[in-house]
């Protein structure tokens, strides 16, 4: 199986100088460039010519979520904005999303670790790939697309939803890749067969890309069976560059790293201590080869361990095991980051409901859906049906502007919800584990 | 002529309605009307009762939602067409009725009443006053005495 960059199979010598070369850079871009990191690494009492080893980039600050949304939109931006040609946002924890910025060379970046991700999943140039993440904000499908196109392959942006239509065009334009969530994979392939298509015999798929969602060996088995491919998985965030991060090979022994661009640590989410590898514990990246959003340290809040040991594959870059959970309370909806406090935000803002809510999440076939209770406290709605009404459809709507999802609301009773002592349970995430 | 009566914010599953009932049964409050449409998730319990302040009292204690309005109680009495013309009087004045629902007192042959919510509450009074129509006082629904 072909791998598409010499870079993928450098020595670890070799990689971690280049990572070092590399990770210096960025520190002093940052440092002369982002007055917010001038300060934090001052408050740290660090500057980048301090950073000696690879090692010593544990003495740097973390970087967080939170020091985005202190500089929303572009205050971590390390160019001047006209050198910025695209952008992206993701869930932020609060109202505001996450922004951010790419440079020319940062498209370059972006589209050589997806041709690398791409590859690793079997595609070639011979191959068509149906793209079923969102086109939008979001960075999966924009990241993806580029990447294919570098490889060589055909691009269908389907974008998400419109599920009969996928499976015409899929069968019609035979496509050969399917790009998507694992969760909008298995209910696509149910889709097909309600409408009497057999997905092995009457379409044309080899390969599944998935991402944007965790996903376990079950499903995996699951889609390799209902689709007749072979799936793998890949993992990114649009702090870091979107998907790209990382990605699995044929040997199916963790998500490739592209270290090149990117230094994994893991770290104890209590301590902040850096772990010895083996360990299981927090993701944290450094991107060393990014303009215009470099951030230092960025704490994924996804749980994984990491394994340099050499893959059969003939990669040299350390693998990441599938993500078994977050140190937050980051809930993934069909792709989409929802934070809860995103929904009380919302929730808080609007008259006639209490301060008390509740959110499901549930599965739907095999697609998720998020349910929110919330409490009628306001006796003045009781003139008619329609105030009623149209509270439900202020919640509906306010939370799908902030949430790019639909939620199913409920309009319960006060004190209906369930109270626990002293932290209130917000979230009751009822997705089967089996899946 | 304006008659006391309990909005209650209902949700639409099973035993909600009775819970309500048992609160007022406990408080001994005697249910005169009832009203409740059919809805998809929720909805609003429109009741009237002997002892409204203690009624809405007991309702908020236990947790429930509760608004005190005012209704007319109208005797249309009973014959063919009657009700047609309570309306048409209302809406021929330009008074526009919110919600009706009708109910029975024991004392009155059977007959039924109606509770009527108009968006002008005193140009409705004054215009079934003036006409043949009875509105039925508060006490008389409250005590179920003869009026």
């Amino acid at each position: 199986m072909k791998i598409w960059s010499n870079k993928e199979k450098m020595s670890r010598d070799e990689l971690r100088e280049l990572q070092f070369k590399r990770l210096k850079k960025t520190l002093h871009h940052v440092y002369e460039n982002v007055p917010y990191y001038h300060e934090k690494f001052k408050m740290a009492g660090v500057k980048p010519v301090d950073i000696r080893t690879l090692e010593d980039l544990r003495l740097l600050p973390l970087t967080t979520k939170e020091d985005l949304r202190k500089n929303y939109p572009f205050g971590l931006f390390a160019v001047p904005k006209n050198k910025i040609v695209r952008y992206h946002a993701s869930s932020g924890t609060t109202g505001k999303p996450t922004v951010v910025g790419y440079t020319k060379h940062d498209m370059k970046v972006w589209r050589e670790v997806i041709a690398r991700i791409v590859t690793m999943g079997g595609v070639t140039n011979k191959d068509t790939a149906q793209i079923t993440f969102g086109f939008g904000l979001f960075t999966g499908a924009f990241g993806l697309q580029q990447g294919l196109e570098k490889v060589g392959a055909g691009v269908i942006p389907m974008s998400a939803g419109n599920t009969q239509k996928q499976i015409m065009i899929m069968q019609d334009f035979q496509s050969t890749v399917l790009i998507g969530t694992p969760s909008y994979a298995l209910h696509l392939a149910e889709a097909a067969q309600e409408m009497g298509i057999d997905p092995k015999k009457e379409l044309f798929l080899k390969y599944g890309l998935f991402g944007g969602e965790g996903s376990t060996e079950e499903m995996r088995a699951k889609l390799n069976e209902a689709w007749g491919i072979i799936s793998t998985e890949n993992y990114g965030m649009s702090e870091l560059i979107g998907p790209g991060v990382s990605g699995e090979c044929q040997a199916f022994k963790g998500m490739h790293i592209n270290e090149d661009h990117f230094i994994a640590e893991i770290i104890d989410p209590e301590t902040l201590e850096v772990l010895p590898e083996g360990s299981i514990g927090e993701l944290v990246i450094t991107p060393i080869t990014k303009e215009g959003l470099p951030l230092i340290r960025y704490r994924t809040k996804d749980i994984t361990r990491l394994d340099t040991t050499p893959c059969d594959c003939g990669r040299t870059s350390a693998r990441m095991a599938k993500i078994t959970g977050r140190t937050d309370d980051m809930l993934i909806i069909g792709g989409v980051n929802v934070f809860p406090s995103q929904i009380e935000g919302v929730l808080l803002g609007i008259k006639g409901i209490g301060s008390n809510y509740q959110i499901r999440v549930l599965k739907k076939g095999y697609l998720d859906r998020i349910e929110i209770d919330v409490e009628v406290v306001n006796q003045d709605l009781l003139v008619s049906v329609t105030l009623l009404d149209q509270l439900y459809k202020e919640i509906e709507s306010k939370l799908h502007t902030i949430l790019g999802i639909h939620a199913g609301i409920h309009l319960v009773e006060p004190k209906s919800l369930i109270r626990s002592e002293g932290k209130a349970k917000r979230v009751i995430d009822l997705r089967s584990e089996n899946l | 002529m304006l008659i006391n009566q309990l909005s209650v914010f209902i949700e639409n599953k099973k035993g909600h309605l009775s819970k309500i009932t048992k609160v007022l049964k406990d408080a001994q409050v005697d249910i005169r009307a009832i009203s409740v449409f059919d809805s998809a998730e929720f909805g609003i319990l429109r009741i009237v009762v002997d002892k409204p302040e203690l009624g809405a009292e007991a309702l908020k204690n236990a947790g429930h939602v509760v608004k005190q309005s005012y209704v007319l109680a109208v005797d249309p009495s009973d014959k063919v067409g009657s009700l047609h013309d309570v309306f048409a009087l209302l809406s021929d004045n330009n008074v526009n009725i919110e919600y009706v629902y009708s109910f029975v007192m024991p004392n009155n042959q059977g007959a039924p009443l109606i509770i009527l919510k108009a968006d002008d509450q005193e140009k409705a009074i004054a215009l079934l006053t003036a006409s043949d129509f009875s509105l039925i006082p508060k006490e008389a629904v409250y005590n179920v005495q003869k009026y």
